[in-house]
């Protein structure tokens, strides 16, 4: 058996396939105090109700938030930072750009390393990577002694083009690591050893912030599972969406900042596949926000750098968009006058006027209860009661002020909600010159499948596909990513056969470094699988692109190869190239991964088409301001080759999905509906 | 809320999020197409929809100096001498900021008419004009008598640069290639020119495309009305912010540095007039035009006048024709704010920064959220010099930011209507034969209030070639920002060359051309800090405490200037509690 456990915010979510092919879902109370417990609750209830034993497990994919926590309650290490003399600064200046363009009270991020234990080390290294300073021993031994005085629990080191050497940075850190063993050292050239410093010091600074507390986190994560019985070890997903080892990610944990989404685009991009969709935009809506992703030719775009609430992370992950529009969004009139949704949200507490919680704010599942969409009387499968009045009251509230019904003011609360979700979906393809209209909605979160066929219509795509189980479609992507970790190194060469040995020097440190990771994730030989990518750039420019290095010895005679890819790869990008001009290599990545065979899902059986046998119910739902009487299908009950006209409602336990009139949905092989979204309002 | 006649408001705002998604997608699509780094990677570029009335309706901005600056093109366009002649497939270009409604030249703007074909939606007559799609782009260089046509110290705007009036670039769907051949011959770069306009003028064509699609789903009349709606609301925004504030007539004043040391500084002056929902800003009292590249154009006067509103009043006022219209601003002919051709203009955004500043000191006499004054100088320095080639290494310095009642000010940042970002360290040195010495902020460089001033920054630059260039244009030299509710100035700028001999030599002032340096001669570039906010004496000593551990402000400031005493304890430093309240009664 091969399971797959996602920590959110609210649930964790497990997801096992056994070796029929059969899946295996659940869905508990995350424990915020220590996500493994939830882990061991929700991995126990999964075997004892599949008759597994736990040396049956093959497999544990693991996502957790402890570090994207950490970093969001700022409730990291104390640090302190070593940086280059004259340079104290680098981490508060940043980009030298204002947190908001119009907001006078704008913060900066709280910085994670106060001034005073921002320590400076006479040392020079130049952009030559040539030693302009030398680093002295009894410099060493002084911030040795800083760093034991300030009685800190970790230390970053950062100092400028160590990307080029990074020896005086080691000096350090070995000097550290003999004199004070119990401080977490980050260091910038193990880190991110790419050139522009205030992203590397950025990186390491929190990779240090949250670095002590995510190493706790994962022995004692492994621990737990050995105590189950797993004979495993368990698996963490980075933000690549790649699975490494516990004690890979007690080194680099600021890889796994962002790697929530990363797991649910990877499932995601799965189901497509299985449903035989490769370009498709993800959809994930959940309570407080709508994360969106384009995948294209099966592959997710990815982003080599992101900003988590003004905190900016190189780290690769998945190109995530991300609305403040969820199931929790506020609804409300501002001061003149308009109806706004968002981005305030009620989140889980207090939450939905509807959930009993004490929430006393309109929200959009609220509106979805009165319109019907989402069920008056029960959520989560019969788990929680819901109190449709309390969700007709404050719509009401909302609508008073428009002169709005509250039909009406639900209907426009969830329009509006839409608009902003669609004008996401259209960033994510127009900002890399695509056309949304020729790709599918995969919808999942909670709520995605309530919204997804109103987002796609305004869009203009035509197709929707929902997965089998859409509220853990996270746990599933943890079980078909693969093992995999990705080091970078920058060069700042030119493309050319007098700069070679430049690019191949760092193509070997970078293969010497895929050989250790290997042998540590103890991957066999045999499926050993590296990648090399090198981030290129015309001459005058200052952005890069990714192109994938042949197969074998980079020498003079692939060269032109290389050129001619990269300059396709921009045209293809930015539409023109520059056949004649210069070529500089900014960055070398090695992708290194375990070839693992996808599982194999079960199928479902063949019904006759007709979905009569899993109708729960017929309920007024109202669309287009009418209200229509609607039927309501149980999904568990549906068969391969339904056809479900809209409207309908189907429910499952962790999702509800809405067929609007004019759209109709076919029930795939694997479970998957297939949405034709239709014209008609 | 008025009688309705058209869609229903939810259409409207669903209908308004797609025209802001059009705005974005001809901004990410130009951005996409283009060659310089400038539009590319510092997205040094806006786009904007019109109504076929020419009001804008969306805006996707960047860098807030861009608010509202193609609107005097657009309102060129729809006056009868070229209404009659747009035709589909026309786009319009041009970046004169006496006959255009640009700001500067290296600014081009980019216009296209967008027609509803007859078809299905319209009637079987003529394509109907349905609005504009307009881009406006930094180009990096357009001419003129320094590299990158931004000089401080041009004496006309014929130094500058080109100057393009408002003429076809593109006609029935085709560039015109005369037009391209004549301004790519005035610029020092023509292929980046050519591929830059190329993708100014596709993008507009994309949008256009989309701006027919949505007409078409919604129909002429729906869209029309969702637009009427969005400048209804932007003008309702305004108007509710407005009346918060005390009927009153609010005046401020400051300066710029002497452009000409016989002329004295020059001020800048406002008074703000608000009446009930309506606000009208004069700038009676703002000193004679500038010798030099500082000068404020009308639709720089706007956009910063729109800034500073949004800023001090409702960041949520959407950038729009319905808030533009409703803000009277008037400058008298000949003055600073309202230059008479040809006075130049290429370094306009030191003087766009100081009447933010002055918009802002005006209402805080009625706002007391607004903050004291901040760094507010562009601080621009280039370097030049052979290295490996001939090498420009141009770069802007931020400063700090006012404190607030509540806050403290950002320390190094940027400020009103600029916010473009630093090169790295790594990346110039890798780049040009420099080497930064330093890069950090300055203790106490902010003013001491209850709440501190930001900090400035300071960027110490070696040159390791033989010789090197060095000119600049910075502003708050000799005065510093100013402090508000007792709180103390800011510290001025300054630019000091140490050569290697170890003597210093500071600049004259923040705007110099030709400044030779030697191999191994520092260039010492140091920012303005902020003003402080409140009485100094009321800050609390915990937090002077933590500002003197930190290293932002010394121990003498902290005794002097927030009259608290710190002692050496056993737990490291602490604050005295009697000396510093008996320094303080």
């Amino acid at each position: 058996m091969r399971i797959g456990v996602d920590v959110g915010g609210t649930f964790t979510d497990v997801t096992a396939i056994d070796h029929d092919g059969g899946f295996h879902i659940a869905k508990l109370p995350s424990t915020p105090q220590d996500q493994s417990l939830a882990l061991r609750d929700g991995v126990g209830d999964v075997l004892s109700g599949t008759a597994t034993p736990a040396g049956a497990v093959r497999y544990l994919g693991h996502g957790t938030t402890v570090a994207t926590n950490t970093l969001l309650e700022l409730d990291g290490s104390s640090a302190a930072l070593i940086v280059t003399e004259g340079f104290r600064d680098l981490l508060e200046i940043a980009r030298q750009k204002r947190p908001s363009l119009y907001d006078l009270a704008g913060r900066k991020p709280r910085i994670l390393v106060p001034r005073a234990l921002t320590f400076e080390v006479a040392e020079r290294v130049g952009a030559s990577g040539k030693v302009l300073r030398e680093l002295s021993d009894d410099e060493v031994a002084r911030v040795v002694e800083q760093v034991r005085e300030a009685g800190v629990e970790a230390v970053a080191i950062c100092l400028l083009h160590s990307y080029r050497d990074d020896r005086h940075e080691r000096a350090i850190a070995d000097a550290l690591a003999m004199s004070v063993p119990q401080v977490y050292v980050s260091r910038s050239s193990e880190v991110a050893p790419e050139f522009r410093e205030f992203e590397r010091m950025s990186t390491t600074v929190i990779n240090a912030f949250v670095g002590p507390r995510m190493h706790r986190y994962v022995t004692h994560l492994a621990d737990r599972t050995a105590d189950l019985g797993i004979p495993v070890a368990p698996r963490i997903i980075q933000s690549n969406g790649g699975l490494v080892s516990p004690d890979s990610v007690s080194r680099r944990p600021v890889t796994t900042l962002l790697s929530g989404p990363s797991a649910g685009v990877a499932g995601a991009a799965w189901v497509a596949g299985l449903a035989g969709h490769r370009d498709v935009i993800t959809f994930d809506m959940g309570g407080t926000s709508t994360d969106v992703c384009l995948i294209s030719g099966g592959k997710a775009v990815t982003t080599a750098e992101r900003s988590i609430e003004g905190y900016v992370v190189r780290v690769p992950s998945a190109s995530v968009h991300t609305v403040g529009a969820g199931g929790g969004s506020i609804a409300g009139t501002d001061d003149a006058g308009a109806l706004q949704v968002g981005p305030r949200s009620a989140g889980a507490r207090p939450g939905p006027a509807a959930y009993g919680h004490g929430g006393d704010r309109a929200t959009v599942t609220d509106a979805n209860i009165v319109l019907g969409r989402q069920n008056p009387r029960e959520g989560l499968g019969s788990a929680m009661p819901i109190d449709a009045a309390a969700a007709q009251a404050v719509v009401a509230e909302v609508g008073h002020p428009l002169g709005f019904d509250v039909p009406e003011a639900a209907t426009g609360i969830v329009r509006l909600a839409n608009s902003h979700m669609a004008r996401a979906v259209r960033a994510v393809s127009v900002e890399i010159g695509e056309d949304p209209r020729d790709y599918a909605l995969v919808a999942y979160g909670g709520a995605g499948p309530l919204h997804a066929v109103e987002v796609a219509r305004e869009v203009g795509i035509t197709t929707v596909l929902v997965p089998p189980h859409p509220g853990t479609l996270c746990a599933l992507g943890l079980l078909v990513s693969d093992v995999r970790a990705t080091f970078v190194q920058s060069v700042l060469a030119p493309l050319s056969e007098e700069a070679l040995t430049d690019v191949t020097g760092a193509l070997e440190r970078l293969d010497e470094q895929a050989t250790d990771w290997f042998d540590r994730e103890q991957v066999p030989e045999a499926d050993r699988r590296t990648v090399f990518t090198l981030a290129l750039r015309y001459g005058r420019q200052n952005f890069e692109l990714d192109v994938d290095l042949p197969p074998g010895r980079l020498d003079a005679a692939v060269l032109p190869e290389v050129a001619e890819a990269f300059h396709a790869t921009h045209e293809r990008t930015y539409g023109f190239r520059h056949a004649d001009a210069g070529i500089r290599v900014v960055n070398a990545t090695v992708t290194a991964s375990q070839r693992t065979d996808p599982p194999v899902p079960g199928t479902l059986p063949d019904g006759d088409g007709d979905p009569a046998r899993a109708l729960r119910e017929t309920r007024p739902v109202v669309f287009g301001g009418r209200e229509l009487p609607t039927p309501v299908y149980d999904r568990s009950r549906l068969m391969q080759g339904d056809r479900l006209d809209g409207p309908a409602v189907i429910e499952q336990m962790d999702s509800t999905v809405v067929l609007t009139p004019g759209s109709h949905a076919v029930v795939d092989t694997y479970g998957v509906l297939h949405v034709e979204v239709g014209t008609d309002a | 809320m008025p009688e309705r006649t058209g869609p229903d408001p939810i259409t409207a705002q669903v209908i308004s999020n797609v025209l802001l998604s059009i705005a974005d997608e001809i901004g990410m699509s130009l951005r996409r197409a283009s060659y310089s780094t400038n539009i590319k990677e510092r997205a040094d570029c806006s786009t904007a929809l019109f109504d076929a009335r020419g009001r804008l309706v969306a805006q996707a901005e960047h860098i807030p100096i861009h608010m509202g600056s193609m609107v005097g093109a657009v309102r060129r366009l729809i006056a009868p001498e070229y209404l009659e002649q747009l035709a589909p497939g026309d786009v319009y270009i041009t970046n004169d900021p006496y006959s255009g409604g640009g700001t500067h030249l290296p600014d081009i703007t980019m216009v296209a008419p967008v027609f509803l074909p007859s078809g299905p939606d319209g009637d079987d007559g003529e394509p109907r004009l349905i609005g504009f799609t307009a881009n406006i782009a930094h180009h990096s260089d357009v001419g003129g008598h320094v590299p990158g046509s931004n000089s401080g110290d041009s004496t006309s705007i014929f130094m500058e640069g080109l100057r393009i009036p408002l003429v076809r670039f593109a006609t029935g769907g085709e560039v015109i290639s005369d037009v391209v051949a004549f301004v790519l011959l005035n610029s020092r770069l023509p292929e980046e020119r050519r591929g830059d306009l190329l993708a100014q003028t596709s993008a507009l064509r994309l949008g256009g495309a989309r701006l027919v699609e949505l007409c078409v789903k919604y129909g002429v009349e729906t869209v029309e009305a969702a637009c009427e709606d969005m400048l209804g609301y932007a003008a309702t925004r305004l108007a509710v912010a407005v009346e918060r504030i005390p009927d009153g007539r609010y005046h401020a004043q400051d300066f710029l540095d002497a452009d000409d040391a016989e002329l004295g500084p020059i001020p800048v002056a406002v008074t703000v007039t608000v009446d009930g929902s309506a606000i009208a800003l004069d700038f009676a009292g703002t000193g004679r035009e500038a010798v030099v590249a500082i000068n404020v154009v009308r639709s720089a006067l706007e956009a910063t006048v729109y800034y500073a509103l949004k800023a001090a009043l409702d960041p949520g006022i959407p950038a729009n024709g319905g808030f533009f219209d409703a803000v009277t601003i008037t400058a008298p002919e000949g003055c600073l704010v309202n230059p008479r051709e040809p006075a130049p203009v290429a370094a306009r955004t030191d003087a766009c920064q100081r009447v933010a500043d002055v918009v802002f000191a005006a209402l805080a006499q009625a706002v007391p959220e607004i903050p004291a004054g901040s760094h507010s100088s562009i601080t621009y320095v280039n370097f030049s010099g052979v290295g490996d080639g001939f090498y420009v290494y141009p770069e802007v310095i931020a400063g700090g930011s006012g404190a607030g009642p509540e806050l403290d000010g950002l320390d190094a940042v940027q400020v009103h209507v600029t916010n473009s970002s630093n090169l790295p360290i790594e990346a110039l040195e890798a780049e040009y034969p420099l080497l930064a010495e330093r890069y950090e902020l300055v203790p106490d460089s902010g003013g001491a209030g209850r709440r501190r001033g930001g900090l400035a920054v300071r960027r110490d630059i070696r040159i390791l070639s033989d010789s090197a260039e060095f000119s600049a244009h910075a502003d708050r030299q000799s005065i510093g920002p100013h402090g508000s509710h007792g709180g103390d100035d800011g510290t001025p700028g300054h630019f000091t060359v140490v050569r290697t001999d170890g003597s210093r030599e500071r600049l004259p002032g923040g705007r110099v051309s030709g400044i030779r340096l030697g191999e191994g001669d520092v260039m010492s570039i140091e920012s303005p800090g902020a003003g402080g906010y409140g009485d100094p004496r009321d800050r609390d000593p915990a937090l002077v405490l933590r500002d003197v551990v930190d290293g932002r402000v010394s121990p003498d400031a902290a005794r002097d200037r927030y009259r608290v005493h710190l002692v050496e304890g056993p737990d490291g430093l602490g604050v005295d509690e009697d000396a510093t309240v008996s320094a303080r009664s």
